[in-house]
């Protein structure tokens, strides 16, 4: 019954591309068999309504097949793929995981019982509303993850508006938000989902031309990426309609550059949140960090600290591993910064990322733009360092391009403050540089950042 | 070991640097330059980049690693950063200790 939308728009395209995967195309109908077949197995299993479920797989017919089967047989889920392997274990603990199920490159599945009971309030919670679940677990890059647990029966509401179909890379990993929502949205409208074999600019480049990709929903660092590698050089792109970007601040610099390269190509940002699904926005031209978020469901304010705050019908019950994050009147403080102009809001970066230098703000993604513009900075990242003297100072770590890497680093160094000196104030200007000559990016294609030395 | 000669050769060498970047208000380079007050030609900005300049100089050619701006050299009644003078005074003495 949680599912009888997906089904029908699926047997009304029996004949249409659900999935490309492995290279070979998977239609609607093979799909439904597919997820009859795990229907079938999960009620042989026994797999009672409630049950926590950890899928450990990439993006595949049988996964997504066995992903919509659970979300029927009302399982908690909790999708896991190989970028977080190394937590797998603390991941299973926090989640009260009760099977676990594997699927692996090649299809091949393997199921495992391994605990019995699951008594978390949230849980249990779930089980008496006789709801699926699904159960996120944050990045946790600059801490702990914590595990956001969404009652799927809300989360699954607004994919029921039909939209326009896409043909589309599910570039945002199976255990993200912004991966779910791909792989729903699609679905929903009975587009088709181009899996890739990895996240390397190439790969995907050669995807979008091969099977005539129109959306790519991605990280501002792959867009990085793949104007550094140049790659898209030897592509055809011109089926690619819309490139959408979100998980983290957007350099104007990158903007600029990709919108030059290719100005048929729709740049939108989007926002959303484990914690909160994915919010409807609209930006307000390619080339803007401006945008509009909101959508049915969703109520957004700005704190007299202009921090977001956003009330959803379809957010999450809580954490499973940490106090409530909403406010008495249930709003999720996002701890994102933003400036308002009208009804348009940008995102200025993570309040905790921001730097005080002697008491002016700084925003790294705003200095990281400028330093971006320098063509021999390959990536650049900004953060905080303690200070005695003045709390904090501005320091950044930059990769340079291969061909500068043996330059004289006093004389970059000049060149980089000189260019900033050009476009920033002297308190933006970082105080500290550092070359490393390692990527900046996570599995999930999001800058990794330093912990900021705080005040 | 390190002398003061070449600590004032490192402060200004960073004086330099910093004047690179300066179209005007130059620094001068003097052991009387005052570094904080109102004749100083350094905002607290500049103050730190000073200082930081002068950390990284030390690390890059002595190998000595060394906070300069720290929570003591704050907190002495006289404050080290009143000129070039001090700051060499106070960094010949902190590193050679």
């Amino acid at each position: 019954m949680f599912i009888d939308f997906l089904i029908e728009q699926f047997n009304r395209h029996k004949d249409k591309d659900a999935l490309v995967w492995n290279e070979q195309s998977c239609c609607y109908a093979t799909l439904l068999i597919k997820i009859n077949e795990w229907r079938e197995f999960l009620s042989k299993k026994d797999l009672q309504p409630g049950t926590v479920v950890m899928i450990q797989a990439d993006y595949s017919p049988n996964s997504v097949a066995l992903l919509l089967a659970l979300i029927e047989a009302k399982a908690i889920i909790v999708p896991l793929t190989e970028s977080v392997v190394h937590k797998k274990s603390e991941f299973i603990e926090v989640s009260q995981t009760q099977v676990l199920i594997e699927i692996d490159g090649q299809d091949a599945v393997s199921y495992q019982v391994i605990a019995d009971t699951a008594d978390h309030e949230h849980i249990i919670c779930l089980k008496q509303r006789q709801v699926p679940g699904l159960i996120l677990f944050s990045s946790g890059s600059t801490g702990k993850s914590k595990a956001a647990i969404h009652d799927l029966k809300k989360l699954l509401e607004k994919f029921k508006l039909p939209r326009h179909a896409f043909r589309s890379i599910p570039f945002l990993l199976y255990d993200h938000i912004g991966g779910f929502n791909t792989l729903l949205y699609t679905l929903a409208n009975a587009g088709c989902l181009v899996v890739v074999a990895d996240r390397k600019p190439d790969t995907v480049l050669q995807a979008i031309e091969q099977h005539a990709v129109e959306l790519l929903p991605t990280s501002p660092t792959f867009i990085n990426l793949v104007l550094l590698s140049e790659s898209y050089q030897k592509y055809d792109l011109s089926s690619l309609k819309t490139v959408t970007y979100g998980t983290e601040p957007m350099p104007e610099s990158t903007l600029t550059r990709f919108h030059a390269l290719f100005p048929q190509i729709k740049l939108l940002q989007t926002y959303g949140l484990s914690e909160l699904g994915i919010l409807r926005s609209k930006s307000e031209s390619s080339t803007s960090l401006w945008m509009k978020v909101g959508g049915e469901g969703f109520q957004t304010r700005i704190t007299d600290d202009n921090i977001l705050q956003i009330k959803a019908d379809s957010g999450m019950l809580g954490y499973l591993n940490a106090a409530s994050p909403y406010t008495e009147d249930g709003w999720f403080h996002t701890g994102d910064l933003v400036e308002q102009k009208g009804d348009y809001i940008r995102v200025l970066g993570r309040q905790s990322e921001i730097i005080n230098v002697g008491g002016l703000k700084v925003y790294p993604a705003e200095i990281e733009s400028v330093l971006l513009q320098l063509n021999f900075v390959a990536e650049a990242e900004v953060y905080g360092e303690k200070n005695a003297l003045i709390g904090q100072v501005v320091c950044a770590r930059i990769r340079l391009n291969e061909q500068m890497a043996m330059e004289d680093k006093k004389a970059i160094k000049t060149k980089i403050k000189q260019h900033c000196k050009n476009a920033l104030e002297s308190y933006q200007i970082p105080a500290k540089i550092k070359f490393d000559e390692h990527s900046q990016f996570s599995a999930r294609f999001k800058k990794q950042r330093t912990l900021s030395g705080g005040l | 070991m390190i002398t003061e000669q070449q600590i004032t050769d490192v402060i200004y060498s960073v004086i330099d640097q910093m004047n690179e970047l300066r179209d005007q208000n130059l620094i001068d380079k003097g052991l009387q330059t005052p570094l904080i007050g109102q004749r100083s030609q350094l905002d607290s900005v500049d103050l730190v980049n000073l200082l930081l300049g002068v950390e990284e100089q030390l690390e890059d050619e002595f190998d000595i690693s060394f906070v300069v701006a720290n929570e003591k050299a704050l907190s002495l009644k006289n404050s080290p950063f009143r000129t070039v003078k001090t700051l060499t005074d106070y960094l010949t003495d902190s590193i050679n200790q």
